[in-house]
């Protein structure tokens, strides 16, 4: 406990000292890097050591944790988390803020500041919705262009101006790129993004359409392009062709020439063959051998060695260079030597 | 991108490497022959020189001192001045085709499956194409080229079982030439054989005597298959008299035919030249043909065209396939002419005696030497030293340990 306390201290009286004279960008970008690990989930403030809701201090409860959420950013501990969301939803505690929270979406908080938390947040929602990338552009100054209108819809949700329709112009976006493209599988921005992290949530979505279905121009938009937002020189993606089933043979085939593969002769012995249950067990075909013979029969009916040989002139040389040491071997100077190990 | 019966046959290694015209079987022969004969007098020469000079080196009459010279021909000193009489192409043929026959009774002995034992004396001719009977003797060569066709043709006997047939023959013996052997066929160990191709024939034929053929038909494409057996039972019978047959006639008639062929295939065809100078579908309508004339005409009609170019060479070419065969002398035993080839080979097989190669009698020496470890015995060069085998036997012998070991032996570096 004492060497609990002391830690507290130690923390405290270091940040006062490094308070003094430090802008508010490098204290934070301090405690965004600097601090040990261990800290990072037990923020150290001496204010965010009291819960706000149940005001018990960390003093007291040295295995107190906060937790935030995404809907609003109020920090609460662990322990009233649990109080107050355990039985459904319910309104935030917090004097003034009316928002609806579910004990599912309460996580621990990543960064320090809050503010940067939020801002991670809206970005990864928006780059998972806005995942184009070059060559999906004609040229590179459209792509700029999206990547700076991006920047602009991010910036606005951020500073929360407009957030609404933004929100909603994203969401039909992000239909319409499903829509696009049903059977492929949607491309995920670089760090998957957990559905839990998504700034945005069911219900609070949902009012949102309703309310915005409402406002004349952007339903003026709908009717004219359904996509949300429009960038110059998005090239129509394409669905891949469809793959041709794999065969084995790269195409080739036997066309027999000669002879046709008949179901049944006529013959006695083959017939007697056919039905015999000790050939057929084993998956045996009679008429496999059948297939065989017959190509047998006729294979080289058609080559007349006496001319094509000639054409083709002096065989033996052929069979000299097709294995030189066998024809060194029989031409009898000295056999090879076959391998030794060592 | 469709591959007929042909382009299939065109692949193969029987076609691309031992398929010849006559002209070329004929000059490769001759070649062999001519290299093999420079090399027999060259060894021999080179033998009597040595054993001139030990003669001379010490005063003991020269005898048979080294292993490798030991069936050398001509002991004796009076005739070292004479030249060898080597064999000619010709004899040499003759020579093989006896080895052949020898080969035939050798899987008869031995009870081997039909298509193992053509498959050895293919072997055994391809193999004497370019390696004479002068270096390796058609006796060690027939064992193993018979061994060796046993495991190609999914018949395989273990060896010791194969050696109990023989009196005196040990394993090393049948071991020993099996990789000059396998190297002399190019490593081309596939045998197409025209057996196989026969049934299906005669499957074919039947299907058409019994009114059941589906097949293409270049007669008249308009004919049903009733139509057509009802023309093939008018067809002549072999004399080339005109016959009206009975469906059970005609199945009979097909059944003799099939079985004369297939006599003429396993008994005379495997001996002759047939394989090489045409294709296996060649070799059974040759077979066929001198079973019965018409019936074989009738089926080929079916499948080209009788106006064709096809049509007519094709013919043409299995009427001289069909000559080959039917003047071999297994086709129609002649007991005078017979009398005479086996005195033939039998003067043959004395002279053979006297123009081996020296160098290549005992194989058996020739494969332990060019094994590891073997030991130096003359100045051939070939053989590893003493010392050197010693060290490498003790060095083999550690790394087996070694391997052995649970993480394996150490890296070489």
């Amino acid at each position: 406990m004492s060497k609990q306390l002391n830690r507290a201290n130690g923390a405290s009286t270091k940040r006062l000292a490094e308070d003094g004279g430090a802008s508010p960008l490098s204290k934070s970008l301090y405690k965004l890097s600097l601090q040990p690990a261990t800290q990072r989930d037990s923020p150290a403030d001496s204010s965010s050591d009291i819960c706000p809701v149940c005001k018990s201090s960390r003093y007291l409860n040295p295995n107190m944790q906060f937790k935030i959420n995404p809907e609003c950013y109020h920090k609460m501990c662990e322990s009233c988390v649990d109080r107050i969301f355990s039985h459904g939803p319910a309104p935030c505690p917090i004097a003034g803020c009316a928002r609806t929270l579910r004990k599912g979406k309460f996580r621990k908080q990543k960064f320090e500041d809050l503010k940067v938390e939020r801002e991670v947040d809206i970005r990864k929602r928006v780059a998972s919705a806005m995942n184009k990338q070059e060559d999906d552009f004609e040229t590179l100054r459209d792509y700029n262009d999206y990547l700076e209108q991006v920047e602009e819809i991010t910036w606005n949700l951020i500073l929360k101006i407009d957030v609404e329709a933004t929100e909603a112009r994203l969401r039909r976006w992000e239909e319409h790129q499903k829509a696009d493209l049903p059977n492929a599988t949607r491309r995920e921005f670089e760090p998957s993004v957990p559905t839990d992290h998504v700034v945005l949530k069911k219900g609070a979505t949902q009012r949102k359409i309703a309310s915005f279905a409402n406002t004349p121009q952007t339903a003026a938009a709908e009717v004219s392009e359904d996509t949300g937002f429009s960038f110059h020189g998005l090239k129509k993606r394409v669905a891949p062709p469809r793959e041709a089933p794999f065969d084995a043979f790269g195409g080739w085939s036997i066309a027999p020439q000669y002879y046709y593969l008949q179901e049944d002769y006529g013959v006695d012995w083959f017939n007697i063959q056919k039905n015999k249950p000790e050939l057929r067990v084993g998956g045996y075909n009679v008429r496999e051998y059948c297939d065989l013979a017959l190509r047998d029969a006729f294979g080289g009916f058609g080559v007349f060695i006496e001319d094509e040989k000639v054409a083709e002139e002096i065989p033996s040389l052929d069979a000299n260079v097709a294995t030189g040491q066998a024809a060194a071997g029989a031409s009898g100077i000295r056999d090879v030597n076959m391998d030794d190990v060592f | 991108m469709k591959l007929t019966e042909d382009d299939i046959y065109r692949t193969s290694t029987q076609y691309r490497f031992w398929s010849f015209t006559k002209e070329q079987l004929a000059a490769q022969r001759l070649r062999t022959n001519a290299q093999a004969t420079e090399r027999v007098k060259a060894n021999v020469a080179r033998l009597r020189a040595q054993r001139q000079q030990q003669a001379d080196s010490d005063s003991v009459s020269s005898g048979v001192e080294n292993g490798s010279g030991a069936n050398t021909p001509l002991p004796d000193r009076s005739s070292d001045l004479k030249e060898v009489d080597c064999l000619t192409a010709e004899e040499e043929l003759k020579l093989v085709d006896e080895f052949c026959e020898r080969a035939v009774a050798l899987g008869q002995h031995c009870n081997f499956a039909m298509e193992a034992t053509a498959t050895g004396v293919q072997f055994l001719r391809r193999f004497y194409l370019y390696n004479s009977p002068m270096t390796y003797h058609g006796q060690n060569i027939s064992r193993t080229t018979m061994f060796l066709a046993t495991k190609t043709e999914n018949s395989h006997r273990p060896l010791d079982e194969f050696v109990a047939n023989f009196g005196k023959v040990t394993r090393e013996q049948i071991l020993a030439p099996e990789y000059i052997v396998a190297q002399g066929l190019r490593f081309h160990l596939e045998v197409k054989h025209p057996f196989r191709g026969l049934k299906g024939a005669h499957l074919e034929i039947m299907g058409i005597a019994l009114g059941s053929y589906e097949g293409p038909n270049k007669i008249d494409e308009g004919m049903t298959s009733a139509d057509l057996q009802a023309r093939m039972l008018k067809l002549p019978s072999k004399s080339g008299r005109p016959v009206a047959m009975s469906a059970k006639d005609m199945e009979q008639r097909v059944n003799a035919a099939y079985v004369h062929a297939s006599n003429t295939l396993k008994k005379v065809a495997i001996l002759t030249d047939a394989y090489f100078l045409y294709t296996p579908s060649q070799i059974w309508l040759a077979a066929h043909l001198l079973a019965d004339e018409p019936l074989t005409l009738f089926h080929i009609s079916l499948k080209v065209s009788a106006s064709s170019l096809t049509c007519t060479k094709l013919v043409s070419t299995i009427r001289s396939c069909a000559a080959l065969l039917s003047s071999h002398h297994t086709y129609a035993p002649n007991p005078e002419r017979d009398a005479k080839h086996r005195a033939e080979v039998k003067r043959l097989i004395e002279k053979l005696k006297s123009c081996r190669d020296p160098d290549k009698v005992d194989l058996v020496k020739l494969n332990q030497a060019q094994k590891r470890d073997a030991v130096k015995e003359d100045g051939d060069g070939i053989e590893l030293e003493e010392s050197k085998a010693k060290r490498r036997k003790i060095e083999r012998e550690t790394y087996e340990k070694a391997s052995n070991e649970f993480w394996g032996p150490e890296l070489k570096k």
